[in-house]
This record gives structure tokens, C-alpha cells and sequence, in this order.
């Protein structure tokens, strides 16, 4: 009986002491990430270089752990105090001054180091992940309607055809019963009627090709040319959500929606180096596309080599030649702030779901008869706009309810249909 | 009869093999642009951003694409004089915010503008946690704006220095948001710092969101102690 209860007693005991273990290391783990989070992760990340040096392992690099958290604490002092390993150090990094953390003490240090060396090495994982996985195909296929209706005309034609020729047929049996004399087949390219109706299909079929040909000339709709850089506007836009503005800055500010330069890209792209996303790309010809071969092309037109300097250069960045897809003939004058900044048009209406485009295609066809469309039905946007202030008549009238304000004043009302308006 | 029917098998044949090559002839994307005819009136003559017809310097013009340095926009405010460099960073602390502070319909052109230009990375909340970072695409911690005394302590011209010359990992904002919309989010930043402090009183939120968001569940305290932080932040270099 004792003898049991000396082992319940041990059992519960050796629980408890486990747990305060194992919930004292998870303690100190959580706090390493965030001081971590707080103190070191904008400039330092446990795999990757970045503002200063990647973190893993930190320790076995410096001789001595207490130089280490001299370090931390102030780098400056021992950078004074001639320690050659910090020295170095800061020569090899651009004497780029680290931040002062008088306030860490050695256990808080500790717990950052023990949360950095437990982070797991994201590039090993994923090339884990690669030998696991198979590829993914992509699933293609579009129903399109115009293959069925194309098939069932040609049936229709072969059953009429059959039937006309059974016709023929019978009236030549019931000729020949009643005795009339068979007359001499003629063969169907010697057919008036047959000459007739091709004669009409070749001038429908001609007339509508030459005339959407003509139509056609310098239009470009669906035209996506190759770009220099694969740049995918479904991987920004779509799944990282960057807004539009934030690269087409002079949307909303003059004429042209800007190509933006190549500080825009390094904005971001001095950190990401590596296109991390889970969803694969392809061209339009399926080719599956390698998105970080893609930003090292970024790193070409730039100048930037991160294993040569940090620090981007921007004085050594040539432009990338971007293949312009939208463009209006010279005799018609666009203003994207116009439309973007007063008219409040969102950028999808005329340049489609462009967050849900790898490669860029023009969605519209840029027509004349397409902008008159738009103008004749938008409404303007009256309301908390002191663009449209100095219409005071319509303003007037809409909110004294002389005009439907359900249906509001198109742009054509206010003159958007004049000649003038756009070409002079 | 025979005869008959071996033509219609031609004439189907050849009826079925045409519209095939019209059907699957062609590729789904169009990689050339279309045609032209008579493009005189479609490319211009004169030059205009983005025209195709050469670089006007490398044609005997004289010609730079830049203004004339020291040129101030209408309506634009005062070029900012303090250099890319660590002296011009701590002399940024003294510069102060030519605008009034940000009020009204003014307040929200600026948030839009935040939004645009910042919260991608600085997050909506400034509390750092954009979806770019949130994500994990991007590897380093933006900046917590508010709820980090480092940071906090920031005047608003260091704001402008930082957004006009950019910092460690952060690039310039100088080529998409003008002098007077830089100094619009200075003030809108120090605006929202004022107003999180208040909040700050009630209940550590800030912090609880910062842990949340890493995944290590709440009340682990959020190392920085913001009275005791006297580390200072010596000028970054750039």
C-alpha cells in the first residue's frame, strides 16, 4: 500500500516537474520571437542578409559569447574598443550603424538566440517540399461555345445537302416511271443555282473579313506582347494586393498612368530576391515560368548584386524597355487623371481584371465607338466630387428631385459626347 | 448513285478539314500588334512620354528631362535641403512640418494616400503587419508605427527624411508621393501615434495584435519597455 502510494507520489511529481520544463522552454521561446519580432526583425532575419546579416547560428561566429552581448547591447563600444572581429564586421556590412539595446538583458538575449536557431531554414523546406510534391499541371480547357455551334452547322448542312440530293433522286425515279425522258445530270460546279449561292456566301463571308479587316486596322485588342521581365500583374496585384496607384502613381495625377522606374520595383525587391509564392506561373504558351530567374533579370537592368554590395546603386540601373500595349492614336487626346481622379472610373473598367493577369493583354479595343458607349452611359459622379461643383443646374435639380437621381446625369449630358472634348 | 455519294464524302471531307483550320488555326493570344494603315496620324511627330521616336539627346537636341534643379512645382511645396547621409538624418529632427495639421476632407486624401503607398508593408493598423509581411513574402519586420517608443519618438521631419531618402530596407518615396503629400503623412502618422497612445492606456492592444499575428498566442509582453527604452537610434548611414 505505502509502497504504491510512494510511486503515485514520484509519478505526480516527475509530471510536474516536466511540465514546468517544457512550459518554461515554451516561456522562453515565445519571448525569444517576440523580442525578436520587436527589436531585431526589421533589419535581421534568421536565414536571409539583409540590412545587417542573417542571424542562424550567430554564436559560433564570434569567439566569445560575452562579446557578443557587449555587442548587442552597444556595438559602437566595442567597435571603439578594437575588437577585430567587430571591426571587420562593421567594414564588411558598409559601416552601417546597428541600433543600441542597453535595455536586453542576458536571458533575453539568450531566448532571441534559442528562437533564432530554431527557426527552421525556409529554402530547405522548400526544396523539401519540391522532392515530395509532383507537379502540378495546369488545368486548361475553356468551354467555348463557337466549336459546338460551328459542328452542329456543319451537320445541319450535311443533312440538307443529303436530303436535297434524296429529292433529286426520287423526282428522277418518278420521271423515269412515268416515262419522261431523263434529262443529262448536270454536274453541280455547272449549277446555276449551286454557282448562286456560293457566289452569295463567298460576298457575305468576303464582305464581312474585308470589313472587320478594315475595321480592325491599328485596333489592338487582346494584344499581349512578350515583356522583357516576366512581370505578373496577377501575382502583385491579385494575391499580394499592392494597389494599382501604388506603382502607376501618375494615374491620378496627369496624363499618362506611369511605367514606373526601377526604384519603384526595389522598393521591395532589395528584400525579396526569391519568388516564394505556392501558386506556379506559366506563360501563355504554358511554359512554366521561373519567377526568380525573373527578379535576378529585375537585378540585371538595376546594377544590383546583393553579393557585392547591400546597398543598390541606383546611378548604375539601366530601364528595362517595356513593350507598350495601350495606345491611342495621336489625334486623340486621353487623360488618365480625368477619368481616374474626377470621374472616380476604377482602372478594371477599361483595362479589365488585370489582378487576375499573369501577361497583360488589352482588354478593350480602344475604339472610338467603345469610349462614346462608356460616356453615353456613365453616370457622373456627383457626389462628394468638387470636380463637378461648378455644374450647379444639375446639382440643383438632383437634389431638389427635378431629375431622377437613380438615373443621374450621363457624361453625354455634360458634353462628354462632343467632338472637342477629345479631338483638337 | 456511287458516283453521287463519293462526291458528297469529298465535298464533306473538305467541308470538315476547312473549318477545322479556321476553328484551331489560330493561337488563343496575339503576341504582334495589329496593322496599320496610314499610321501618320497615329504616332506623333512631336515627343511625347513613352512615343517610340528616339531619345531627342542622342538627335542633336539639346535637351534634358529633367527640371532644372532647385525648380518648384505651382503649388507644390519647398525643395527639402538636408542631404542622403547620417548628418542630414539627425538634422532632420529639427525641420518642421510646413502644412497645417492635416483636418477634415484632407485627413482622408491622406489615409487613401497611407494606403496606397504604405500599408502594403507598414500594415493599415501601423502596427508593422501589412500582408506583405504578414504573408511572409517579405522578410524583414517594416517599421511598428505605432506602439514602438523607438519609433514614436521620431519627429515629424525625420518622417519626411525617412519617406523622401528611404531607410535601411525602405527605398524613396520621393519619385511617387510629392514634398506636400510626404509631409501629409508625416503629420498622419504622428496623428495616429497620438491616438493610439490613448488607446494604449486602456489595454496594451497594439502588442496583443504584434503576438497575435506571429502565432505565439497573447500576453507575452512585447519586449521594448516603453519608458525604460533609452537606446538611441544612431544615424543609419543612409
Amino acid at each position: 500500500m505505502i509502497h504504491h502510494r510512494r510511486i503515485a507520489n514520484t509519478l505526480v511529481l516527475s509530471l510536474i516537474l516536466f511540465f514546468t520544463v517544457a512550459v518554461r522552454t515554451n516561456v522562453i521561446a515565445q519571448n525569444g520571437q517576440s523580442l525578436f519580432n520587436a527589436n531585431c526583425a526589421s533589419c535581421h532575419n534568421p536565414h536571409r542578409d539583409l540590412t545587417g546579416p542573417a542571424l542562424y547560428k550567430v554564436e559560433e561566429r564570434w569567439p566569445d559569447k560575452k562579446k557578443l552581448y557587449a555587442w548587442i547591447r552597444n556595438n559602437q563600444e566595442v567597435i571603439k574598443s578594437g575588437d577585430p572581429y567587430a571591426n571587420e564586421l562593421y567594414l564588411k556590412w558598409n559601416k552601417v550603424a546597428m541600433n543600441l539595446f542597453p535595455q536586453l538583458t542576458d536571458p533575453e538575449i539568450d531566448a532571441i538566440l534559442a528562437y533564432v536557431n530554431s527557426v527552421p531554414d525556409p529554402k530547405a523546406a522548400a526544396a523539401a517540399a519540391a522532392t515530395q510534391g509532383g507537379g502540378g499541371t495546369s488545368g486548361g480547357g475553356g468551354s467555348d461555345n463557337t466549336l459546338l455551334f460551328g459542328i452542329l452547322t456543319l451537320i445541319l448542312a450535311v443533312v440538307a445537302m443529303i436530303l436535297l440530293q434524296v429529292n433529286a433522286n426520287l423526282k428522277k425515279l418518278s420521271d423515269e416511271r412515268e416515262g419522261l425522258p431523263a434529262l443529262e445530270p448536270i454536274p453541280f460546279w455547272r449549277n446555276r443555282a449551286y454557282i448562286a449561292l456560293v457566289a452569295i456566301a463567298f460576298f457575305c463571308v468576303g464582305g464581312y473579313f474585308t470589313v472587320k479587316g478594315a475595321i480592325g486596322l491599328g485596333r489592338n485588342k487582346n494584344y499581349q506582347p512578350e515583356q522583357p521581365i516576366y512581370y505578373s500583374h496577377k501575382v502583385h496585384a491579385g494575391v499580394n494586393q499592392i494597389s494599382c496607384l501604388y506603382c502607376h502613381t501618375g494615374a491620378q495625377e496627369g496624363k499618362h498612368a506611369n511605367i514606373p522606374s526601377l526604384n519603384v520595383c526595389m522598393n521591395c525587391h532589395m528584400a525579396i530576391n526569391e519568388y516564394t509564392g505556392t501558386e506556379k506561373i506559366y506563360k501563355e504558351n504554358n511554359v512554366e515560368v521561373n519567377g526568380t530567374a525573373e527578379i535576378q533579370k529585375l537585378y540585371e537592368y538595376a546594377g544590383y548584386d546583393p553579393s557585392v554590395s547591400k546597398i543598390w546603386d541606383p546611378t548604375k540601373a539601366k530601364p528595362v524597355e517595356w513593350i507598350q500595349i495601350h495606345n491611342l492614336p495621336d489625334h486623340v487626346y486621353f487623360n488618365h487623371s480625368q477619368h481616374v481622379k474626377a470621374g472616380q472610373v476604377a482602372c478594371q473598367t477599361c483595362h479589365g481584371e488585370i489582378q487576375k493577369m499573369d501577361e497583360v493583354y488589352q482588354f478593350s479595343d480602344l475604339s472610338m465607338g467603345w469610349c462614346i458607349n462608356c460616356h453615353r452611359e456613365s453616370k457622373v459622379q456627383f457626389k462628394e466630387n468638387g470636380f463637378y461643383s461648378i455644374y450647379q443646374k444639375f446639382q440643383h435639380d438632383l437634389n431638389s428631385g427635378a431629375m431622377d437621381s437613380t438615373k443621374g446625369v450621363t457624361v453625354e449630358q455634360i458634353g462628354g459626347t462632343e467632338c472637342m472634348k477629345c479631338h483638337y | 448513285m456511287n458516283f453521287k455519294i463519293k462526291k458528297m464524302k469529298k465535298l464533306f471531307i473538305i467541308s470538315l478539314f476547312s473549318s477545322a483550320v479556321v476553328l484551331f488555326g489560330c493561337e488563343t493570344y496575339q503576341r504582334k500588334p495589329a496593322r496599320q494603315y496610314m499610321p501618320d496620324m497615329g504616332a506623333s511627330r512631336a515627343y511625347e512620354t513613352y512615343s517610340q521616336n528616339g531619345r531627342p539627346e542622342n538627335q542633336n537636341f539639346n535637351y534634358n528631362n529633367m527640371p532644372v534643379s532647385g525648380t518648384v512645382n505651382r503649388g507644390e511645396e519647398l525643395p527639402y535641403h538636408l542631404g542622403n547621409d547620417s548628418a542630414g538624418y539627425s538634422m532632420s529632427a529639427t525641420v518642421t512640418n510646413p502644412l497645417k495639421p492635416v483636418t477634415g476632407k484632407d485627413s482622408i486624401e491622406t489615409q487613401r494616400l497611407y494606403m496606397i503607398n504604405c500599408a502594403i508593408c507598414h500594415g493599415s493598423k501601423l502596427d508593422g503587419n501589412g500582408p506583405l509581411y504578414a504573408s511572409g513574402k517579405y522578410p524583414a519586420k517594416p517599421a511598428t508605427l505605432v506602439g514602438d517608443a523607438n519609433i514614436e519618438k521620431l519627429s515629424e521631419g525625420t518622417i519626411f527624411h525617412v519617406q523622401t531618402y528611404g531607410k535601411n530596407l525602405m527605398g524613396s518615396y520621393a519619385s511617387q508621393l510629392t514634398r506636400k503629400q510626404r509631409w501629409m503623412i508625416a503629420n498622419y502618422i504622428k496623428q495616429m501615434q497620438a491616438a493610439g497612445k490613448g488607446s494604449n492606456a486602456t489595454g496594451s492592444e497594439t502588442a496583443a495584435t504584434d503576438t497575435s499575428a506571429t502565432g505565439t498566442g497573447g500576453g507575452a509582453a512585447t519586449g521594448t519597455g516603453t519608458g525604460a527604452a533609452t537606446g538611441t537610434t544612431t544615424g543609419g548611414g543612409r
